[in-house]
């Protein structure tokens, strides 16, 4: 603040941080004022630095921090939309070529033929099931198993916040952190994923001949290895579904699933069938979890009654400090947010002294009540 | 609902930048949460179609994340972010006036209204009426010169910032804030006697 005993010119004024809060927000952590009347010359030149800034106001951009928000997801689609379309000119180009490739050279298109036609015939001869465990034995990069062999849904928590609702009966191996840029893992029976947003770092379920792959969203994999069909069902956000490179390694087809369509791929054949209407569909209708029924929309509601739906959905003990909570109410949207980012959100909502633990399939709420 | 407000200031940009470039989207969120109404209030004095501000202004963040593994070491944030929604808006001029044959930044005009901070003024008449007339001669410039004025003492860009955004050399910058600010002494010295003239013969 030595600085400012040099000052000879409105200009230098004008520019200074310091003194631009003391005049427009009244913030006087410098002693300005003091300084001012330290000297007359002085205290003209400030009177006409400030006259000037006071003239000089800016109209506010009159955004709300909702409104900074909302803009911040747009951008974040966006931004998904453009990373999309570079992975899909790159893809282009390299079909491009191979087709330039395949028409200059007549000898490797029968080649190719007819190595197409021996690469079928060894599948047809061999089994061509791709099971759980070849998966694994792929990739062999320590990988944490999870089995739930016990008779209800267990929640698994990822290292980058997603949840995995695991059924019984079924396996999950994952990385214990994911690294690079790939968030891969494999499933074998059935699970509800809820993938926590990040664009940069997809994520794909490896389950049996197929594989699915998302950014952020939530939905619905059963693939059990003694059942001739492998199901993929969305709730929120899109997925994309192609089979694994290990049965078909000419063929990328890539499927687009949207909100509430499936698909079921049948492992004699290894055909895709899209559902578009899920209602019609008797065994997807029927197989429908707690979760998937589940609204997580909630107004003006009491916090014990969201701790129940999530109990009920994630199967899940909360405890939490009832008597402090008791006349806490919270309109929030939980939708598409894995078990731990709700969690989150519902302490914040509650107020800044509300935190929680977690503990397997134990929750417990640490709060001092609402505000 | 409790909105919760995250306090995030703590970070400087360019540490911001820096994670942004290794790919850490809390950076990025940060930067723009922290920028962003403040870049739709400049693009809003350069564009009279608002809507299309907002997206030009996404536009800018979605090619800082997309190609954030290009992006240069060592910027000054806020006048990199400016100086990008400005370019944007200028092309978006360019191609909506096809007609047109100016195509550089030149061609968008500085549209922005300075205003008066009443609610700051608590002292006598005298004062609101001379900060009055000294809003209405800064509106009175010529729009270069207001823009500069409000990048270096609103946005607090440096002269070479300036120069650099505009697309002139560090002369015709400093020259331009220099003329804006002289044509204001001038017409203030003179009616400033006058004030105090005025004022103390009021009492």
């Amino acid at each position: 603040m030595q600085k400012r005993n040099t000052y000879t010119e409105i200009e230098d004024f004008l520019s200074d941080e310091s003194f631009q809060s003391w005049i427009l927000l009244k913030i006087d952590n410098d002693g300005w004022e003091e300084w001012t009347l330290e000297s007359r010359q002085r205290a003209k030149l400030v009177e006409d630095a400030r006259h000037l800034l006071l003239a000089m106001k800016v109209p506010d951009s009159k955004l709300s921090t909702s409104d900074i928000r909302r803009a911040l997801e747009t951008t974040w689609l966006k931004i998904e939309e453009k990373e999309n379309q570079k992975d899909l000119s790159e893809n282009s180009n390299v079909k491009f070529l191979r087709k330039c490739f395949l028409n200059g050279v007549a000898a490797t298109l029968i080649f190719g033929l007819i190595s197409v036609w021996s690469y079928k015939n060894y599948f047809h001869t061999d089994n061509k099931v791709v099971t759980y465990k070849e998966l694994i034995d792929e990739n062999s990069e320590g990988l944490v198993e999870q089995t739930n062999n016990s008779d209800k849904p267990q929640i698994i928590t990822l290292s980058d916040g997603s949840s995995v609702l695991l059924q019984p009966n079924s396996k999950l191996s994952y990385p214990k952190i994911f690294t690079g840029n790939e968030r891969k893992v494999y499933l074998s029976g059935e699970g509800f994923f809820e993938i926590s947003k990040n664009p940069k770092k997809p994520f794909y379920v490896y389950a049996n001949e197929i594989v699915t792959k998302v950014v952020g969203t939530s939905f619905r994999v059963k693939a059990y290895s003694d059942q001739p069909d492998v199901e993929v069902l969305v709730r929120t956000g899109k997925v994309k579904v192609r089979s694994n490179e290990m049965i078909s390694k000419s063929d990328h087809e890539e499927i687009i699933l949207l909100p509430n369509q499936a698909l079921r791929f049948v492992r004699n054949d290894l055909k895709f069938n899209k559902i578009t209407n899920i209602t019609q569909d008797v065994e997807l209708a029927q197989s429908v979890g707690n979760i998937e029924q589940l609204s997580f929309e909630f107004s003006d509601i009491p916090v014990s009654q969201i701790f129940e739906t999530i109990e009920q959905a994630y199967l899940v003990d909360i405890d939490y400090p009832k008597d402090k909570l008791k006349d806490c109410h919270l309109t929030t949207s939980l939708s598409d947010q894995p078990l731990t980012e709700k969690l989150k959100i519902v302490c914040k909502s509650i107020g800044n002294n509300t935190s929680f633990e977690m503990n397997g399939n134990q929750v417990i709420i640490i709060s001092q009540g609402c505000n | 609902m409790k909105t919760s407000t995250v306090e995030f200031s703590t970070f400087d940009d360019i540490t911001l930048w820096t994670s942004l470039k290794e790919g850490d989207e809390k950076s990025f969120s940060m930067l723009f949460e922290r920028y962003y109404a403040d870049l739709v209030s400049y693009g809003n004095s350069l564009s009279p179609y608002h809507e299309k501000v907002q997206d030009c202004i996404q536009d800018v963040f979605t090619d800082i994340w997309v190609y954030r593994n290009s992006l240069q070491h060592s910027v000054v944030v806020k006048a990199y972010l400016l100086s990008s929604v400005r370019k944007r808006i200028a092309r978006l001029h360019e191609r909506d006036h096809i007609f047109r044959k100016a195509t550089n930044t030149d061609s968008i005009a500085f549209l922005l209204e300075f205003s008066v901070e009443h609610e700051f003024i608590d002292d006598d008449y005298a004062t609101k009426e001379k900060v009055t007339y000294l809003n209405k001669l800064l509106n009175e410039l010529p729009p270069r010169q207001k823009e500069a004025l409000y990048l270096r003492y609103h946005q607090g860009l440096s002269v070479e910032q300036i120069a650099e955004m505009l697309d002139v050399n560090y002369q015709s910058a400093s020259n331009l804030l220099y003329r804006g600010l002289l044509a204001l002494r001038k017409e203030w010295k003179g009616t400033f006697s006058l004030f105090l003239l005025l004022s103390s013969s009021s009492f």
